[in-house]
């Protein structure tokens, strides 16, 4: 490229979106995904795109990358790719620019990857496509790409099938092959949010390292503030499909000017603001206790192992949990750790070995447990459209524990649903309503009222805020410790999200591959004798940078 | 009437569907003619004022012979399929929510039979119970269990894992609350969506049975037999088969478009 050609590029942004607004035709009339979007990535800029579901941040990628459904309907605004229209494209020449000079990583590399197709065939079709090289050289540069993004072993790793590599490893696939053809703009969707929070960070890392080698442009799309505020040189804010706040990254994080992004960020938790309840005393008695639980998954009949003998693999091994009364303990862990086997086994779902004693009572296996130990401990759980019954009305979920324990006479329920609804904070008519004219955050608050509807004396929280965007799990966080203080519950709370954890809880339990690595009070949980796991875990979740300070 | 019937398939659906169910109930009252009565001078003619169908063979008028054989073509088909339905659902539902080695045993046993095509399963047990309409009805209704068990099973299986199921197993509800009121109101949905596919079914494998002379037996005017009965006669005149032919497919099409909708409307996500 010649040098005035090279300061052109320069000077002229990567990608530029002016006054452009995008909507979906329905049947109940158009939905307005985007309205009049302004946005600028300068060159070897990080722009980062903030928003919580439903605010229109994907609708721009697709918009961006001339990928949209049928029925979308968008106005005359700009979308310029180093200052060339992308709108006027036809669909062949779009076909050259994806890949070649925008690409794109998605949130999950477990879906984006071809399952039938070995990564090496992946990652160099592309390479075969766009820059013409041969299969020999495409697996070469393939390799060589590889090794960039820090796999130890990349010439292995080409021979492998999806499945035999882990969410971690296909992420930096994933992303070896979005920069594999050295693209001007790269979309990134979310690319940590699938992963585990260490693996998570890794590629955090991997990311800045490869934007610091390559300084491409890049998009970052995300929900996380604390992650956008780490790679994003100017962030946008964006709120039901509109750019509320837009500005350099620690000046917006910082300073923020809109009320939308001060909400925002006001509600990421902070693990030095303390939110839970008064500790309880250290003498008071234990509730519960979990001792020496341990969980055989795959277990086969005789006849079975004789047959067809499998490997068994231990969802929990010699775990042990002490809750006591009105207190809340913290269960931490990645995926797979064992944290929701432990769930199961206490809210009496899962059959176990160990004992787990309950007041005086005590329980060997699933079968002891009963309904007097059911009605006294309470399970809440993740996802809240799979936790109430899309046929039943609200009024119906919330006065089946109030039938089933007999906890208030027949002719007093329907007064007692309305108080329960108000406890958690929503209307009384929302008795009439079904689970699906409810919003993700109220129907966790319903789940939440059915817990709290048999009055029990343990709530296991089972990861209930984390599928709710940032601001709805701040305000599902608070109403929890509002009923605990109300009510003097004690609460085991579930959980992969150390900041939040730090904010509720007294005491704080760490598990990893199905064993307890670690317990603390959390007035501990930076002191020197933390295992190195849990240190580990802590690291990869600095608080955002507006609150580092 | 609900939403899901308002659509253009469903408005079809409903509109076959209530034809072919006034036939079955007022079809005999409305023949013009006796189905049976023989008119040597009048054979094999094609439309006209006097005879809108035309007639077959033996003079007979084909209008009142459709709508005389209308209520036992349609009493066949919803009759095998609400039985093969009830008894497949009732198995599916039992070996989903069991599990362990009660599904096991169930599966097998129906894995086996399922590996018979359903025709040839109805013929084998036609030659064991007899041809008529009841045993054919029968035959059809057992045919059908394996496949309706199938997924019955799998729907429950789906649904028993949802968290709202295992909040009630969580909180202590008895197994008939679990499976009546949480588990199978939200698994009925695939099995009413088969079940109706396989009225059409029915329809037509009934009428396969009277073609082969194994199910309704002449004179009756059961659909499939009149086709049967017609086949020699279809190059002289192609209405003896096309009059019960195409009233098979628009049952059929209307049993089909009816379940697509009343799914829909069951539905309580996509009704309002």
């Amino acid at each position: 490229m010649a040098g005035s050609n090279a300061q052109r590029a320069a000077d002229t942004p990567v990608l530029e979106v002016s006054r452009y607004s995008l909507s979906y035709a329905t049947p109940s009339g158009p939905i307005h995904a985007l309205k009049n979007i302004d946005l600028r990535v300068a060159h070897g800029q990080t722009h980062g795109l903030v928003g919580e579901s439903g605010s229109g941040k994907s609708s721009l990628a697709w918009a961006i990358l001339r990928y949209l459904p049928e029925n979308a309907i968008e106005n005359d605004g700009r979308l310029l790719l180093s200052g060339e229209s992308l709108r006027d494209r036809t669909l062949p020449q779009i076909l050259e620019i994806r890949g070649r000079r925008i690409s794109m990583v998605f949130q999950d590399p477990s879906t984006s990857l071809n399952p039938a197709m070995r990564l090496g065939e992946q990652l160099s079709e592309v390479l075969i496509r766009h820059r013409g090289l041969t299969v020999q050289e495409a697996l070469e540069e393939s390799e060589a790409a590889l090794a960039r993004t820090g796999i130890a072993k990349p010439r292995d790793m080409l021979r492998r099938y999806p499945h035999e590599a882990s969410g971690g490893e296909k992420q930096r696939v994933v992303i070896a092959t979005a920069f594999a053809c050295n693209p001007e703009l790269i979309v990134f969707d979310e690319p940590t949010t699938a992963l585990d929070i260490i693996t998570a960070q890794q590629i955090l890392e991997l990311f800045n390292q490869l934007q610091d080698e390559t300084s491409i442009s890049a998009l970052y799309i995300s929900h996380d503030l604390g992650l956008v505020s780490r790679v994003a040189d100017v962030v946008s804010v964006i709120n039901s499909g509109e750019i509320v706040e837009s500005g350099p990254s620690a000046e917006v994080f910082r300073t923020p000017g809109n009320d939308y992004t001060k909400a925002l960020l006001g509600a990421v938790p902070n693990p030095k603001q303390w939110l839970g309840v008064t500790e309880p005393p250290s003498e008071a008695p234990a509730l519960m206790s979990a001792e020496g639980i341990t969980v055989e998954y795959g277990r086969q009949s005789l006849l079975g192992q004789l047959l067809a003998p499998k490997p068994t693999h231990l969802g929990a091994q010699e775990v042990s949990i002490e809750v006591r009364k009105g207190e809340l303990v913290g269960l931490v862990g990645e995926s797979g750790s064992g944290k929701s086997t432990m769930g199961k086994v206490l809210s009496g779902l899962q059959d176990f070995d160990g004992n787990v004693r309950f007041g005086d009572r005590n329980f060997a296996r699933l079968a002891e447990i009963d309904r007097t130990y059911r009605r006294a401990v309470q399970i809440v759980f993740q996802h809240p459209d799979a936790s109430l019954n899309p046929r039943q009305r609200v009024r119906e979920i919330l006065s089946r524990p109030l039938k089933l324990y007999d906890i208030v006479p027949r002719e007093q329920r329907a007064e007692r649903i309305a108080e329960l609804l108000e406890q958690v904070r929503l209307p009384q008519e929302f008795a009439n309503r079904l689970p699906h004219q409810l919003s993700g955050g109220e129907k966790q608050r319903v789940a939440i009222a059915r817990a709290f509807a048999a009055e029990p004396e343990l709530v296991i929280c089972d990861e209930i805020t984390a599928s709710l965007d940032v601001s709805v799990q701040a305000s599902v966080a608070e109403l929890l410790v509002s009923l605990q203080r109300q009510t003097g519950t004690a609460c085991l709370f579930i959980t992969h999200d150390l900041n939040l954890v730090r904010q509720l809880a007294h005491r704080i339990c760490v598990m990893q591959h199905g064993k307890l690595m670690d317990a603390f009070h959390r007035d501990d949980a930076e002191g020197p004798d933390r295992n190195p796991y849990t240190r580990a875990l802590l690291k990869a979740v600095p608080p955002p940078a507006s609150q580092a300070a | 009437m609900p939403k899901a019937f308002r659509t253009a398939a469903g408005m079809t659906g409903l509109g076959l569907l209530l034809l072919v169910m006034g036939a079955a109930t007022l079809g005999p009252l409305l023949a013009p003619y006796d189905p049976q009565a023989f008119h040597p001078a009048a054979r094999l003619q094609g439309p006209s004022a006097a005879h809108w169908l035309g007639t077959d063979q033996f003079g007979r008028d084909l209008l009142s012979r459709l709508l005389n054989g209308a209520p036992s073509t349609v009493f066949f088909g919803l009759g095998a399929t609400l039985l093969g339905v009830g008894a497949g659902s009732m198995i599916g539902v039992i070996a989903g929510t069991a599990g362990g080695w009660i599904d096991s045993v169930i599966m097998r046993i129906l894995d086996g039979l399922l590996a018979v095509p359903e025709l040839l399963f109805t013929l084998l047990i036609v030659t064991f119970l007899g041809g008529g309409m009841g045993q054919a009805m029968l035959a059809v209704a057992i045919a059908f269990t394996p496949g309706m068990a199938r997924i019955a099973r799998s729907s429950v299986l789906s649904i028993r894992t949802r968290e709202y199921v295992l909040a009630a197993v969580a909180r202590g509800e008895r197994s008939p609350y679990i499976v009546l009121r949480e588990v199978l109101p939200n698994a009925v949905g695939p099995i009413i969506v088969e079940a109706t596919i396989r009225v059409a079914f029915a329809i037509m494998i009934g009428a396969t049975l009277g073609f082969l002379g194994l199910g309704a037996q002449p004179p009756s005017t059961e659909w499939g037999l009149m086709v049967a009965e017609a086949r020699q006669f279809m190059f002289r005149n192609a209405w003896t088969v096309a009059v019960p032919g195409v009233a098979i497919a628009m049952a059929a099409m209307g049993f089909n478009l009816f379940g697509d909708a009343l799914r829909d409307s069951l539905d309580p996500r996509r009704s309002s």
